[in-house]
């Protein structure tokens, strides 16, 4: 929880950081696309292939860490019971004060 | 409830991890092998590397585009 507040947090006040970050990493990873290119190490048919090969690299790590974030996501059992007491009572408490809860 | 979660993580892992080894392979061993190693055969040709992956991503900007335009229609429903 607290972890998550402070990527948050830094996003908000520096947001500037992250996106100069990832430009400077799209920058470089042209720079050597187009390099590859004119001096013909490998040859032009593979080259052409690396930009989507990069871009499903990209989709399988974000798969991969959501996989991983979820095999390692703690639960707290007896949290999750002193919520669900906590939303009872509240709303039990805003009831008497008139507020209407609707459908959903 | 946790070990419902951590299935589903793992078989995420999982299919990221076949992907990966597989794709790989297909786009990068593969062209420097020899072609007629037998290994050729379990590979569909070149053009296919391409073609999935960007077949793959026009479905999901699809299917991403109709589920907005769902919750937006069900919202304008709700507050007429």
């Amino acid at each position: 929880m607290i972890r998550t507040k402070q990527y948050f947090s830094h996003l908000i006040t520096c947001p500037m950081r992250h996106v100069i970050k990832i430009i400077t990493i799209l920058v470089a990873i042209s720079a050597i696309w187009i390099g590859l290119l004119q001096t013909a190490v490998i040859p032009n048919s593979h080259t052409w292939l690396l930009p989507i090969y990069l871009v499903v690299l990209l989709g399988c790590y974000g798969l991969l860490m959501v996989g991983v974030g979820l095999m390692r996501f703690p639960t707290c059992p007896q949290e999750a019971m002193l919520l669900q007491q906590d939303i009872i009572e509240a709303k039990e408490f805003l009831k008497q004060k008139g507020v209407d809860f609707g459908s959903d | 409830m946790g070990l419902a979660d951590r299935a589903v993580g793992f078989l995420l892992s999982f299919i990221s991890l076949s992907i990966f080894t597989y794709y790989t392979f297909w786009v990068i061993i593969l062209p420097f092998v020899d072609s007629d190693h037998f290994i050729h055969q379990y590979f569909p040709p070149l053009e296919y590397a391409i073609l999935i992956p960007v077949f793959a991503g026009v479905t999901l900007l699809f299917f991403l585009c109709v589920f907005i335009g769902m919750v937006i229609l069900k919202s304008k429903k709700k507050k007429p």
